[in-house]
């Protein structure tokens, strides 16, 4: 577990740098070092008047089971909502009326939005769960497209530690 | 199961950016982004497409999707998925309501007024200033963005 400052609660007090036994929140870049925070020590959690230091903790339990049937109507939902957002897509493209070009941009992301939740719903919360790195492999394996992007995938597995 | 469209895919990993950034692993962020973008080019385009194209799906949804979904989530009480639908089921009214009222009022609905979007749930708002909180997920309006 290592601390992260949200820059947008941080009132500058600097409480941080008084208690870090490390000098891990001497940063110029608003972040805190993690190659410095000594993991679980938190000081500067409890030292910050903001609270705007959290720990993020570097392994997470696995995300609840879904049942199939939960899966099939999440599955269900996400198809409708993102042909809403290629509809609202196409709409807002080729309308000359800028009343309902905004307003079909509007639905086009809304609709993003509520695929974007439902799809995490469905299992993929977490980056760095069993279910992201299946399909990670899975994709890397089908890759039925030339300009696939080989290296992208494959530097994600790398990277994300699968729990 | 199924496998994903590449719109689905897309939702998928743009989302597992977002998770990432939450993280603070930027690194992480962009790849899951070039993938969203990827998969979004890869994606059909829709040759026509009419507002009543819109509108049926927006009911569908109203009308059948949600309320089955529902049922299977409470069946197995899974909180999580429960909460996305009720979250999705009031941000697909509002939308509908937009929608019958653009209907009625054409350039009417616009004018003098704004339009708004939470990044968050996807509450859309049209006037002149966004509410101080999101009346659907209740996050705090530095998340409501112009559109």
């Amino acid at each position: 577990m290592h601390a992260v400052r949200n820059i947008r609660l941080c009132t500058k007090d600097c409480l941080c740098l008084y208690v870090c036994p490390t000098g891990a929140t001497d940063t110029e870049t608003g972040q805190i070092d993690a190659e410095k925070c000594l993991s679980g020590c938190r000081a500067c959690v409890d030292a910050c008047p903001s609270h705007a230091i959290s720990l993020v903790p570097e392994e997470f339990p696995e995300q609840q089971e879904k049942t199939d049937q939960v899966k099939v109507e999440l599955l269900n939902l996400t198809e409708s909502k993102t042909k809403q957002e290629m509809i609202a897509l196409k709409i807002a493209k080729s309308t000359d009326d800028s009343t309902l070009r905004q307003v079909a941009e509007a639905f086009a992301k809304s609709n993003r939005l509520m695929a974007e939740d439902l799809m995490r719903e469905s299992g993929y919360m977490l980056p760095q769960s069993q279910n992201v790195h299946r399909l990670l492999e899975e994709l890397r394996m089908e890759n039925k497209f030339d300009d696939f992007p080989e290296s992208v995938v494959e530097r994600l597995i790398e990277l994300m530690h699968s729990n | 199961m199924r496998k994903f469209s590449c719109k689905e895919l897309s939702a998928l990993f743009s989302n597992l950016s977002k998770g990432c950034e939450k993280q603070y692993r930027n690194e992480e962020s962009d790849l899951f982004h070039k993938l969203a973008e990827y998969y979004d080019q890869k994606s059909n385009e829709i040759h026509e497409a009419t507002v009543a194209d819109l509108s049926e799906l927006i009911k569908k949804d109203l009308d059948l999707n949600y309320e089955k979904a529902n049922q299977h989530a409470a069946d197995v009480a899974d909180r999580g998925t429960l909460r996305a639908l009720t979250w999705g089921e009031k941000v697909t009214r509002i939308l509908s309501s937009i929608f019958n009222r653009y209907e009625k009022q054409r350039d009417g609905l616009l004018e003098n007024k704004k339009i708004y979007i939470c990044e968050i749930c996807g509450f859309v708002y049209i006037g002149d200033k966004a509410p101080e909180i999101c009346p659907v997920c209740k996050v705090p309006n530095l998340k409501i963005v112009q559109i």
